[in-house]
């Protein structure tokens, strides 16, 4: 029902029959990804240990939090472009639902707590377990998110 | 020549097997996707910063040097998990127009990466960012875009991929 409103109104039906719009609407949507996942994983790397001799003072979650969530803007509008165009498919893919209804939600509310103890974590001397294990944990599921999405023409 | 070598490439047991296994060929997709994410968002992270878009109140020099490393190394997995895809169908790309397009941007993008590297901590020492290092910046995001378009035109435009 709400795929097929969706997929019909007038900017799905524009995406969907230009040439070019839909390949733009994929590099905007991975555009968006890029900031987003660059700069979450980067965060959960420094909480492992990497690179983190030369950087003691860095607030590195702090200092790319308005970027890190300028990209996941980006990413959502991309997204749910892309997913508009055929939004009777989505809903139906294994795949898709799995990322859309489990994964993505479940980064998310991991990213929000690391990046709240982030600044504590880093100003700590000694990076504690909790941090790291936050971090592998973040890293992991976008992994799955990146491969629940390409699984996704595989499960239709 | 490189037509004859594109051939050999595809013909590869262990390429075709690589790319015709649905599991290995998902798995090059994800790690292309994955490590392609870090690369262009780690890019971004310095050349917004050497713009003064993010993290003025950050050490340039020190926040290029913990991203540097995530730059070079997600190249080298996007670069290997590339390569091997554009092997599987070595023959189709090269007749590809849109690919020499994408190969010749991303060229151009490392050949700014290079730049930035090499000159952000003499950037970084300066009382101001020089005009010259923004625009390297500004080069050096436009270009990681355009390689993302280009690279989805590959398959939209072509077919191939």
């Amino acid at each position: 029902m709400f795929g097929h409103w969706l997929q019909n109104r007038p900017f799905a039906l524009e995406i969907a029959g230009s040439e070019w719009a839909y390949p733009i609407v994929q590099a905007i949507h991975f555009t968006g990804l890029s900031i987003w996942v660059g700069t979450s994983v980067i965060v959960d790397f420094s909480l492992l240990g990497a690179g983190r001799k030369s950087s003691t003072s860095l607030h590195l979650s702090e200092a790319l939090f308005i970027w890190n969530w300028i990209g996941f803007a980006i990413a959502v509008t991309g997204g749910f472009l892309l997913f508009s165009v055929s939004a009777e498919t989505y809903l139906v893919n294994l795949a898709f639902l799995t990322k859309l209804g489990l994964l993505i939600p479940l980064g998310l509310a991991l990213h929000i707590v690391i990046q709240q103890k982030a600044p504590a974590w880093e100003n700590a001397s000694e990076t504690p377990r909790i941090a790291k294990v936050a971090g592998i944990a973040e890293l992991l599921v976008w992994f799955c998110v990146v491969t629940a999405a390409v699984l996704i023409p595989y499960a239709g | 020549m490189l037509l004859h070598i594109c051939g050999w490439l595809q013909d590869n047991a262990f390429i075709a097997a690589i790319n015709g296994t649905a599991w290995t060929a998902a798995g090059l997709e994800i790690v292309h996707y994955f490590s392609m994410f870090i690369l262009v968002g780690a890019m971004l992270i310095v050349d917004l910063r050497v713009l003064g878009l993010v993290g003025r109140r950050q050490d340039a020099t020190q926040l290029a040097g913990l991203l540097f490393p995530w730059v070079w190394i997600s190249l080298a997995f996007n670069f290997v998990s590339g390569f091997l895809m554009f092997a599987g169908s070595a023959v189709s790309y090269y007749r590809n127009d849109v690919f020499y397009d994408k190969i010749g941007i991303i060229l151009l993008a490392i050949a700014a990466n290079i730049v930035v590297h090499q000159k952000v901590r003499k950037w970084g020492q300066l009382p101001a960012m020089p005009a010259s290092a923004k625009l390297a910046a500004f080069i050096s995001i436009g270009l990681w875009i355009g390689a993302i378009i280009a690279g989805v035109e590959v398959p939209a435009l072509t077919g191939v991929g």
